[in-house]
């Protein structure tokens, strides 16, 4: 399992602008354990770059050492000229888990980024609607999140990050605590409010296919430790749409993903997971 | 919520088959209480001597002692020191859960002097208390919030240290303060607990502050009743009885009501 050279391949989206986001030879231990080591990509100011990867191969702690949540061990991740270590302006988060406040409602859950953003009150009255409105929760702004189903929370989520208008959004699997047809719904209404609000973004997610759909460059995540296998780019027709996954150089791309992470996946079902 | 879930197999079966008192909650409960009186009442008329309180005469002795000012004044007086008491107690045995459910240095710092605290029955410190304090309200102000601030200290610590941590999370992802992950995270997060711990220590602070009243010979709802019952008035002393059950009934309809009316997000898993 010698690895392949990992070819920083610059995609469309990113032909000639200044990376976003830098990350170089990162690597991160948890006690003994080495997560992942030599981790190197770059990602365009408007780029969406998927992490793909079997369970358990740390492309959520990656997104976390990004974040800042986590420290990292080894290599830099700059964020444009800022260097990361803890969490910092501009770069927003959305989580599998949501992470809504029970006691707030919509409004308040996403004014929340804004209010730690120090934002003036008449910025966050003006901006928190029209983000809701964004997102499609538009008279919902008084319901608490046990009152909304998963993917109307996860909009709410969705809600809370781009109000702080990032430069940077990390996705953590974010579709993937919600039913299949919520989810369906959700990527293409994710693309319809990048294709409006562009931003750099790191999709973390177990699917093979939202990989495909969503990235304009897909990165697969393998081995313990784990490292870049393929940087793949997606060179779909763009806005990405449902036509999209009827294309055969879609179902081409998907299967050289699926090729590439079956072969780790098969090996990975009989580690027991930490 | 639940209600409905209780009601709609019950009209269902009494819609398929003839109706039996056992099928109502209601009607099993008052007929074990009419029993009750029933046994209380002609027990006492027939064994015990006239002045002890037997049902018809404590309800005969409610109006009376409704409009005693004497018993006015003692109500005022305990319940005006138990409300303090328990606001003292939350604000501050607030403060120092949170501390130790935040700080793994404070929490082993004085846990275990919590524990001690709180296992010692209040009864004991009394004639500490009335040494230190005098044979004042001050020290029936002390055994109520001795009584009452451990129960707030160790449910609020519990509820601070078990904070999801998504929440604290999301908090750092969006480069929340300290002070705003106390306030504004930790906090409401513990509300449930802080509850819990409302509603324990404010029977402890009723019983602390009826016991110091007996001790202490002090003026209040406690004095009331044992000054009564020496004096071979037991149903007004009973009357008093029933107010402190009453109270403790009250408290907690006004703490499911603020829980429903204040935090409508919040959802007790049963309600009977």
């Amino acid at each position: 399992m010698t690895s392949q050279p990992t070819a920083t391949v610059p995609s469309p989206a990113i032909a000639d602008a200044e990376p976003r986001i830098r990350v170089r030879g990162l690597g991160k231990h948890y006690g003994a354990l080495e997560v992942f080591k030599n981790i190197d990509f770059d990602v365009g100011p408007r780029e969406i770059v998927a992490i793909v990867g079997p369970s358990g191969c740390g492309k959520t702690t990656l997104l976390r050492c990004i974040d800042g949540l986590l420290p990292h061990d080894a290599g830099e991740i700059m964020v444009g000229n800022e260097r990361v270590t803890e969490p910092i302006a501009g770069v927003a988060m959305v989580f599998q888990h949501f992470g809504l406040f029970p006691w707030k409602t919509v409004t308040e859950n996403v004014a929340y980024g804004l209010r730690m953003a120090g934002a003036p009150k008449a910025e966050i009255e003006r901006k928190v609607p029209e983000f809701i409105k964004l997102v499609g929760l538009a008279g919902f702004e008084k319901a608490f999140p046990y009152q909304m189903s998963g993917g109307m929370q996860q909009r709410c989520g969705l809600a809370r990050a781009l109000a702080i208008e990032p430069n940077v959004l990390l996705m953590d699997e974010p579709f993937a605590a919600v039913d299949a047809q919520t989810r369906e719904i959700l990527q293409f209404e994710l693309l319809r409010i990048w294709e409006e609000r562009p931003t750099a973004m790191i999709f973390v997610t177990h699917s093979i296919e939202e990989a495909v759909l969503l990235g304009h460059r897909v990165i697969v995540l393998k081995g313990r430790p784990s490292s870049i296998h393929e940087n793949i780019v997606i060179d779909l027709p763009e806005p990405r749409t449902r036509e999209t996954l009827q294309l055969p150089r879609f179902a081409e791309l998907r299967e050289r993903v699926w090729s590439t992470l079956m072969r780790e996946a098969r090996e990975a079902e009989f580690v027991l997971e930490r | 919520m639940s209600e409905t879930a209780v009601t709609i197999p019950v009209s269902v079966a009494s819609a398929r088959k003839p109706w039996r008192f056992t099928d109502s909650m209601i009607v099993p409960r008052v007929i074990v209480g009419i029993v009750i009186l029933l046994i209380w009442e002609f027990a006492v008329r027939a064994l015990a001597p006239a002045y002890v309180a037997k049902p018809t005469g404590v309800v005969l002795a409610i109006p009376k002692v409704l409009t005693d000012p004497v018993f006015l004044k003692a109500t005022g007086e305990t319940m005006a020191s138990v409300a303090q008491g328990l606001g003292i107690t939350l604000i501050f045995g607030t403060i120092i859960g949170v501390w130790m459910g935040r700080s793994l240095t404070f929490d082993r710092a004085i846990r275990h002097y919590i524990n001690g605290f709180n296992a010692i029955p209040m009864i004991v410190v009394l004639p500490l208390f009335s040494l230190w304090f005098g044979y004042s309200g001050y020290t029936r102000f002390a055994t109520i919030i001795f009584a009452a601030i451990f129960a707030i200290i160790m449910n609020v610590a519990d509820g601070a240290r078990s904070v999801p941590r998504e929440y604290l999370e999301v908090s750092r992802s969006f480069r929340a303060g300290r002070l705003s992950v106390l306030l504004g995270i930790v906090l409401p997060a513990s509300l449930p607990y802080i509850l819990a711990g409302v509603r324990l220590a404010a029977g402890r602070a009723l019983i602390g502050a009826v016991v110091a009243e007996f001790f202490l010979s002090i003026g209040g709802v406690g004095y009331y009743i044992l000054y009564n019952s020496r004096s071979y008035h037991h149903n007004e002393a009973f009357v008093g009885v029933l107010l402190l059950a009453g109270f403790g009934v009250g408290f907690e309809l006004l703490v499911n009501w603020s829980i429903r009316r204040f935090m409508p997000w919040y959802r007790r898993g049963d309600n009977s």
